[in-house]
């Protein structure tokens, strides 16, 4: 599934934008990527681990010839990790493409900017850094991830500093 | 930038380059009336398509330059010392303006009335004169000279200029024969050659895998042999397009020698050596800072003044020697002065100054042990900081350069006598042979460059055959401790691991860059010709590995770094005193070769290890028969097998003997050796007969005992095997 020339932006009434949101599963919570950051998807995908990687790195797939690093959301999350195949979420940034690992992948969604809400000074410093803000849809949150924030490149920093 | 322009850009770049070439050998030959011709041609061809693209400035340049250089080439001036200097200005110009095109679109406003006024002042008569007083070669001669060189045999695509800049005054015969072979050759862009290597590479990792799930299919094997052999040679036929001679970089050097010896005050003959030899595009763009590092080095540290020459006895002007040469599947570059050496006591002394090895260890390493240290972050000899090398930067540059590349570097000095810099390049990046080891229940693969052998210690022979100092593992291998690395350990420390005596230990003996060690893995698979792909910078940092690769079972792997590994578990550059033992050894017995020490049916004989590819163990009913001949079914390929000491007719009784077959390597074709068991390898002496001095052929001197070597060019090619053979020579190519 390439996303790639789609339309992505709809300019409708007086400053409102549409945005096109591709929804992901993590455990129970459910999150939001912006496709126009989404290369491709691939669908149950088994990574190889990499010993003595940083702990968010959720192993190596191979992806079009190259070997592709993925960032496993579970962890960066604290969640306990999960055992067998997990979808791929291929991501470019200004840093390249990495993969992040998610449970599942679900429906591609358009919500409004009308919609959007910065994130809750309450939250936890660790999710601060992830998330960039929620969008309130009828059924409930959407977690908007900023897919800069993951890049593995970026995380490592953040290890470090 | 349109199409004519960057056509023009290339040509004249490459114009130049040959000019600057020339300009140097003009200092030595001023009255060579050939490469005077080869300048102005260079020079006029500027001019010509300047006028026609509309770049004022560059023509103007280039037309003073094309007058002073018609002067010299009618033989009214001699180049003398100003007027090369003033060449050279104007080289240096005219490429500033190219490169102010490339990046701007236009010439940018530079003034070049100064150097335009210098040109034009070389050419006055006052300095004419001069220039007639030393002026010897008989002028009518030149013309027959100008005449001989288009003739004269010049890569495809230079002729085809040459063909447009002599086309006033060359003959119509030449002109067709510079077209027909400009038509030949053809531009690529390097990133499209970039992107064939890369899907070459996917290809050859289709292969491997379609050839690993066609293996048991005899309906495919055709075919899956079919593919491998195209793209084989596919891979070859991409390979060769992206080589190029290393005279690239060389002709670069004349150059630097030049202006070096003008401001050391130092005088320097360069003499180059196997400019034909070819290397892969990047490769050789990789090697061209670490190359131009050494010969400063060696013309700032290296190369004495003229005076201190004299006094040593030697020749005033000192000699730095260029050399490649292509040795196997590497290329070997070297730099070689006759200047003062490296005192190894000095060497010594700064190491242990500057903390870079301890006291009792440096007491303990051999002459060339300490040489390599001069590679080490931190070093550098020179007294005095130049502004020619040593700022900053030292050896250890030139060395993480040349690694970062899969080559290795060394260093051999006599003092008084002069210094070798040598570097070993792989011929290519992308594909290297490795092979594939598992542990932590992974797979990973082991380049074989690093890897020298493999030992085998079954879990009930470990308790005795590892030894412990404390914490610290190690192996007697041939009589010397070897410091032993798991892999398991060192990849997941936390983890609780099975101790030596409960599972399967193969111990790959490796040696990285003067490090050597075993490193322990739980299990070996077959060597694969892997295909490298690049890491995230993420896992770069950690170190360990060297990049990925997917296996021909579609697995990913990681691949090691035996030098991170060395490092990272404390191996330190020949910290064994076993290694000291080893080079003296392999010093007192330069000449020998090591053989593999076998026994046939009760006998023993050698084979030479160098052509040992590996060491299978079957039962006999492995073994078929093409007529009478015994071959082997062996990774889907026919090996033929030699049985000279009769071991599979021994063994033909029982079913379900084993036999051990050494599988060897001869020219392009491999070969198997059947034997009763692999004893131990050695290094054989050389056997003279008595009375003579003549080196007796097919025997040599093994453990005190005359030994016959088995004759690998003896055993007769399979009939009608072509394909094998092909298949072979291709593993031949990388391995």
């Amino acid at each position: 599934m390439s996303t790639t020339g789609t339309q992505v932006n709809r300019k409708e009434k007086a400053g409102t934008t549409m945005v096109e949101m591709c929804s992901v599963r993590v455990g129970q919570a459910y999150f939001g990527v912006p496709i126009t950051h989404i290369l491709e998807i691939v669908g149950s995908a088994q990574p190889k681990p990499v010993p003595l990687a940083p702990a968010f790195v959720g192993g190596l797939v191979h992806y079009r010839g190259d070997v592709l690093t993925t960032v496993s959301l579970r962890q960066l999350l604290g969640l306990p990790a999960k055992e067998g195949r997990q979808d791929i979420l291929v991501l470019e940034t200004a840093g390249g493409c990495f993969g992040l690992l998610v449970d599942a992948v679900g429906e591609v969604l358009t919500v409004s900017s009308a919609d959007y809400e910065p994130n809750p000074s309450t939250l936890d410093e660790r999710r601060r850094a992830l998330f960039a803000g929620t969008y309130k849809l009828k059924e409930g949150l959407l977690i908007m991830l900023d897919p800069d924030r993951m890049d593995p490149m970026r995380l490592a920093e953040g290890l470090a500093a | 930038m349109d199409e004519l322009t960057r056509e023009f850009l290339i040509e004249s770049q490459e114009g130049l380059d040959r000019m600057e070439r020339c300009l140097t050998e003009l200092e030595e030959r001023p009255q060579d009336a050939a490469l005077i011709a080869e300048i102005f041609r260079s020079v006029h061809t500027i001019k010509g398509t300047t006028g026609f693209l509309g770049f004022k400035r560059l023509e103007k340049l280039a037309h003073a330059g094309e007058n002073l250089l018609g002067q010299l080439r009618e033989g009214k001036l001699t180049a003398d010392g100003p007027i090369t200097t003033g060449l050279l200005h104007l080289l240096d110009s005219l490429r500033s303006i190219l490169k102010t095109i490339e990046a701007e679109g236009g010439e940018g406003d530079g003034q070049d009335a100064e150097l335009i006024g210098r040109l034009e002042e070389l050419q006055a008569p006052a300095h004419a004169h001069t220039g007639h007083a030393g002026h010897k070669a008989p002028a009518p001669r030149r013309p027959v000279a100008v005449a001989a060189v288009p003739a004269s045999a010049v890569p495809a695509a230079e002729a085809a200029r040459q063909a447009d800049a002599e086309r006033e005054n060359d003959g119509a015969r030449q002109r067709a024969h510079a077209s027909a072979t400009a038509e030949s050759t053809l531009r690529v862009d390097v990133t499209l050659l970039n992107r064939m290597m890369n899907l070459v590479g996917e290809l050859v990792l289709t292969r491997n895998q379609v050839l690993q799930a066609t293996a048991a299919d005899p309906n495919l094997t055709l075919l899956s042999r079919r593919l491998d052999m195209v793209t084989a040679d596919l891979r070859e036929s991409v390979m060769k397009a992206r080589m190029q001679p290393v005279s690239n970089i060389f002709s670069k050097m004349p150059r630097i020698v030049r202006d070096l010896s003008q401001s050391l005050g130092k005088r320097v003959k360069l003499q180059v050596e196997g400019q034909d030899t070819e290397l892969d595009k990047s490769l050789l763009e990789a090697i061209k800072d670490p190359l131009t590092h050494a010969v400063r080095n060696s013309m700032d540290h290296g190369i004495e003044l003229p005076g201190a020459r004299q006094e040593a006895g030697k020749d005033p002007e000192g000699t730095l020697k260029l050399r490649a040469v292509q040795e196997g599947s590497h290329v070997l570059i070297e730099v070689t002065d006759d200047g003062a050496g490296i005192a190894v006591d000095k060497v010594r002394q700064k190491a242990l100054e500057r903390g870079l090895i301890a006291a009792d260890r440096a007491a303990h390493l051999a002459e060339r042990e300490l040489l390599q240290l001069i590679f080490v972050p931190g070093f550098s000899t020179a007294a005095a900081v130049t502004n020619v090398s040593g700022r900053g930067v030292g050896m250890d540059v030139v060395r993480t350069n040349v690694e970062r590349i899969g080559g290795k570097v060394e260093v051999d000095s006599r003092v008084g006598k002069g210094t070798t810099l040598r570097m070993r390049i792989p011929l290519t990046l992308a594909i290297i042979p490795a092979l594939i080891v598992r542990s932590v229940n992974q797979s990973f693969a082991l380049p074989q460059g690093a890897l020298s052998e493999l030992v085998h210690v079954p879990p009930q022979k470990a308790a005795a055959a590892i030894e412990w100092i404390e914490d610290t593992p190690l192996y007697r291998l041939r009589g010397r401790l070897l410091p032993l690395v798991f892999l398991d350990r060192l990849l997941m420390p936390a983890n609780e691991h099975k101790r030596v005596t409960e599972r399967d230990n193969f111990i790959a003996v490796l040696d990285a860059d003067g490090r050597r060690f075993g490193l322990v893995v739980d299990g070996l698979a077959d060597p694969e010709e892997i295909v490298v792909k690049p890491l995230s910078a993420v896992l770069k940092t950690i170190g360990l590995y060297s990049g990925a690769t997917v296996l021909g079972n579609a697995d990913l792997a990681l691949i090691l770094d035996p030098s991170s590994i060395a490092l990272k578990a404390g191996v330190a550059l020949s910290a064994e005193e076993g290694i000291q033992a080893q080079e003296l050894e392999e010093e007192s017995t330069a000449t020998a070769l090591q053989y593999l020490l076998v026994e046939t049916a009760g006998r023993q004989a050698a084979v030479p290890l160098e052509s040992v590819l590996r060491i299978e163990k079957l039962p006999v009913s492995r073994i078929e028969y093409i007529g009478y001949r015994p071959v082997l079914n062996f990774e889907g390929q026919l090996l033929p097998v030699e049985d000279a000491g009769g071991v599979l007719g021994a063994a033909q009784g029982d079913p379900q003997a084993e036999i051990v077959v050494v599988v060897c390597r001869e020219g392009n074709r491999h070969v198997g050796i059947a034997v009763s068991h692999v004893l131990d390898v050695a290094g054989g002496g050389d056997l003279f007969e008595a009375g003579t001095s003549q080196q007796t052929a097919g025997v040599t001197l093994l453990k005190e005992r005359v030994t016959g070597v088995v004759d690998l060019r003896g055993v007769a090619p399979l009939p009608a095997t072509e394909q094998a053979g092909d298949w072979n020579r291709i593993s031949e190519t990388v391995a």
